[in-house]
């Protein structure tokens, strides 16, 4: 085990990233997929942080733009639980399967 | 040796943080789910406090590690609970699945690729960024005056963005009520 | 100088604009339906805004001109400026303007009440005092005519409120059309003579047209423009003017915005829409001093108009459409005392008009009920008024009487008889109609006439401290005139003079000139076009050849290349809208595989397509 470098938070972020992409696509339950959604924003913020402390002289632009992440993802996740409560109210189910009908 | 650089720091968290999302996904019970989560979020926020950005870890914690999970909790709460476990299976196509999987194995390692070659390619004038002055008072000052002169745009937008959610979903709750 | 009043004087045009666009979007979001909110908040409005300029007025010495512009619209050199531009006058219109709002729209709360849309109305009523006020105050003439057009559109929204009946639609869009014809000279007037500076003078300064620099312009047009091009922009002014002051050829639109409601047409008549043309010709009198002609236009335009518009509302027998004739006669009043260059007299005469003018309106009955006492007698004290025997008309019709020439002094007299003949005689006749009973009016509508009285003593009060003026010849004409119609009206003998009657009924028959020959014209020349297009176009030979040897080829180039490959197209989309079918299961969770499948794929060949050129270049 020797020093940690840029790569390995990298793909740390990376492993966020598909543990999330994996859970969105598999999960059955509706709040499961919303969960999985907010570890893909989080893998990006991770990707960010390390690139602005790495790379970036002023260090400002990564950080920023994670917080701007974390707001929109916020906000997202508002509107994508209002559209489960109503659904819900439709449905009486919260399996994501019964939603899909067109 | 300086914390972003620590094995004994790094290794744990990384593993626990990967184990509980994969959890997250495989729990059975929503709540049970719901609580590893939060240990994700919250390991987040400590690899970023890590990293350098308290200003981050502090936000993530607090919407990420708080506030999301109470707001999901509430809306669980009002679902059907034992109904979870009576829940039929419909079977997926499984050729989607294999398809997914696949893809997600070209993904990574397309992703892999980029980040290995990413720091070859630099051009010449590229310096690193000296990693010396983390959590130091500076970054938080650069950050309070960088929000109100290069970024102010970027945070007008997003805040106008807030402003139109919470107005939409008022007006929602009103339609629907009349 | 900081001055907490005059360097805010701005508010005055964004109060309304503000309350127009809460009451629309609070309509839009649910919020502000509450009836006494939407009253309260005009009302308070229109109050605020008489305060400020009341105190502007005070504090603002007569010299001084508050002057504030920003260039909007930049090009190369030209600049069109916007901002704000106030002196003396603007602030005595904008005030007699708010006054008289804050007054209407008292008495339209009482008046409006029954109403299912009223909030669109006063929403309206703020819209109407902003572009007046924006025109009041504007520093140039480019602004000017955006808020000249913004009134006129506002008087079309407002004449036609109810937009379901015909009639009043119909004679909304009159109006509107019939105004179109000053806007239009109003801007070709202004293009011309900025076109001319920009073209000739050193000064681009200048071709902003602002009103400080407006005796600079005129005096460099009238030096260097060619005497017939200096004409006609003057002209064009003057048109513009007449137009909207509802002048000699253009005053039939006014009877037709008689179709509105009483406070409309309060407004409309008073201090709003016809007060513009009187306004713009005041900060065009640079213009109209250098050319000496032009002036004696306005004061020949200005008599005819009130002669002709006294005699027609001499046999009238609707009361709004006497008030509408009256107007124009008044305003005429307006335009010689302006064409004298006795400015001071236009003025007061503006403001004493409105007051008297509104009050006038807002007391006639409606709706066939019974006219009350009080009404009435507020009515005869407003004809009084307005006759020129009594308070606030008394004073600044003599005004205008002093250094007439024996000639106009004559005729002026004459319209001062004719006006208490047929203010009095109005009164008499629609009180016999009506019929007169003894219940007051409510609450609401009392106390907006006792303001107008209020505002009506002011003025008084102070023009008989400020300004001199001696009770002469007209006074006496309008007396006899009352007495005339009392013993006429005693004895039941209106007669009809056998020319006169049928003339002065039908309004000297322009309306009808309009509408027959102006129309007609316009209805021939349409179609000659169409008899020259079916008769010697479709007759003629090579014509007829060209265009079907030119249908022939069109539709084989159709039948064969078009048709074909659009078949081919469409059989293509359905084949791939069948495979697409499939993947539209309407599971969410299949749509993020299929997008992230897709990325995938766009990432991978990025990169390959990465690879294979970095070998080639490292090769």
């Amino acid at each position: 085990m020797g020093e940690i470098t840029v790569y390995h938070y990298l793909f740390l972020g990376l492993a966020l990233f598909v543990i999330g992409i994996a859970g969105s696509v598999i999960s059955k339950h509706v709040i499961k997929v919303l969960i999985s959604i907010e570890f893909i924003l989080t893998g990006v913020n991770i990707n960010f942080i390390t690139f602005a402390t790495y790379c970036d002289i002023p260090k400002l632009d990564g950080y920023i733009m994670a917080l701007f992440y974390v707001a929109i993802g916020a906000v997202e996740l508002a509107v994508a639980l209002y559209i489960f409560y109503l659904m819900y109210s439709k449905k009486q189910s919260e399996n994501i399967e019964k939603y899909g009908d067109l | 040796m300086n914390g972003i650089e620590n094995p004994v720091v790094f290794y744990p968290a990384a593993v626990v943080m990967i184990l509980c999302g994969i959890l997250t996904i495989y729990l059975k019970n929503i709540m049970h789910a719901i609580l590893s989560a939060v240990v994700v979020f919250f390991l987040a926020g400590m690899f970023f406090y890590v990293l350098g950005s308290e200003y981050n870890a502090i936000i993530q914690i607090a919407i990420y590690g708080v506030a999301v999970p109470v707001i999901l909790g509430v809306a669980v709460m009002f679902t059907n609970l034992k109904k979870i476990s009576t829940d039929e299976k419909r079977t997926k196509s499984s050729f989607l699945k294999y398809l997914i999987f696949l893809t997600g194995g070209i993904f990574i390692l397309a992703i892999i690729y980029l980040l290995m070659t990413s720091f070859v390619i630099l051009p010449d004038s590229f310096t690193y960024a000296v990693p010396a002055e983390t959590n130091s008072y500076e970054v938080m000052n650069s950050f309070a005056s960088g929000i109100f002169t290069r970024y102010v745009w970027a945070f007008e937008l997003v805040s106008l963005i807030l402003t139109i959610i919470a107005v939409a979903l008022t007006m929602f709750k009103r339609k629907e009520r009349s | 100088m900081a001055d907490l009043i005059l360097d805010n004087i701005y508010l005055v045009l964004l109060l309304p604009l503000w309350l127009f666009l809460i009451i629309m979007l609070g309509r839009f979001f649910s919020v502000y339906v509450n009836k006494g909110v939407i009253y309260v908040l005009t009302l308070f409005s229109s109050l605020a805004g008489a305060l400020l300029c009341g105190s502007a007025l005070w504090k603002l010495d007569s010299g001084r001109i508050l002057e504030n512009e920003i260039p909007f619209l930049r090009i190369e050199d030209f600049v069109i400026n916007i901002g704000i531009h106030a002196d003396r006058a603007a602030l005595i219109f904008a005030l007699v303007l708010f006054l008289v709002s804050f007054a209407v729209q008292m008495f339209s709360i009482s008046y409006m009440k029954d109403e299912k849309k009223s909030y669109r109305f006063y929403a309206l009523l703020n819209l109407f005092n902003f572009s007046m006020a924006g025109l009041l105050f504007s520093p140039n003439l480019f602004q000017t005519y955006f808020f000249w057009e913004l009134v006129s559109v506002i008087s079309y929204l407002l004449i036609g409120f109810e937009y379901n009946k015909k009639e009043k639609s119909d004679s909304s869009r009159k109006v509107f059309i019939i105004n179109r014809i000053g806007d239009t000279a109003l801007i070709s007037g202004i293009i011309l003579s900025s076109y001319f500076l920009y073209s000739y003078s050193g000064n681009v300064n200048f071709t902003s047209l602002s009103f400080v620099d407006m005796n600079a312009i005129s005096t460099i047009l009238y030096a260097y423009a060619p005497t017939g091009l200096y004409l006609v922009i003057c002209g064009l002014f003057i048109v513009a003017a007449a137009v909207k002051s509802a002048q000699f050829p253009f005053y039939t639109w006014l009877q037709d915005a008689m179709e509105a409601k009483l406070p409309v047409s309060a407004l409309l008549h008073s201090a709003t829409m016809v007060a513009a043309g009187v306004f713009i010709l005041l900060r065009l009198l640079p213009f109209f001093t250098l050319a000496g002609v032009t002036l004696k236009i306005i004061v020949l335009i200005g008599l005819i108009t009130a002669i002709i518009c006294s005699i027609c509302a001499s046999s009238q027998n609707h009361p709004k459409k006497v008030l509408a004739y009256s107007t124009s006669a008044q305003l005429g009043l307006m335009f010689l005392a302006a064409g004298m260059l006795n400015i001071k007299a236009a003025v007061a005469f503006f403001a004493a008009h409105a007051f008297i003018k509104t009050l006038l309106f807002i007391t006639l009955p409606d709706k066939e009920e019974c006219w009350n006492y009080f009404s009435f007698i507020l009515f005869l004290l407003g004809g009084l008024s307005l006759s020129g025997m009594f308070i606030a008309g008394m004073a600044a019709k003599e005004m205008i009487y002093l250094n007439l020439n024996p000639v106009v002094s004559v005729i002026f007299c004459i319209i001062a008889f004719l006006t208490a003949f047929y203010i009095t005689r109005i009164a008499l006749v629609t009180s016999h109609e009506y019929g007169l009973i003894k219940t007051m009016p409510d609450k609401i509508k009392t106390t907006a006439y006792i303001l107008l009285i209020i505002m009506n003593i002011g003025l008084y009060w102070y023009l008989r401290t400020h300004v001199e003026y001696k009770v002469a010849e007209p006074f006496w004409a309008a007396l006899t005139a009352w007495i005339v119609v009392y013993i006429l009206y005693t004895k039941k003998a209106f007669w009809k003079v056998p020319v006169l009657y049928p003339l002065s009924y039908n309004g000297f028959y322009l309306d009808k000139f309009y509408s027959n020959t102006v129309v007609k014209l316009y209805d021939g020349f349409c179609s000659i076009l169409n008899s020259l297009e079916v008769k010697v176009f479709s007759n003629y030979k090579p014509v007829i050849f060209c265009s079907k040897s030119l249908v022939k080829i069109t539709g084989w180039i159709e039948k064969n290349i078009i048709e074909a490959s659009v078949r081919m197209i469409t059989i293509t989309f359905k084949k791939i809208s069948r495979l697409d079918m499939k993947a539209q299961s309407g599971n969410v969770q299949s749509y993020n595989a299929y997008a992230f499948i897709i990325v995938t794929l766009i990432l991978s060949c990025l990169i390959i397509a990465y690879i294979i050129m970095l070998s080639y270049i490292g090769g």
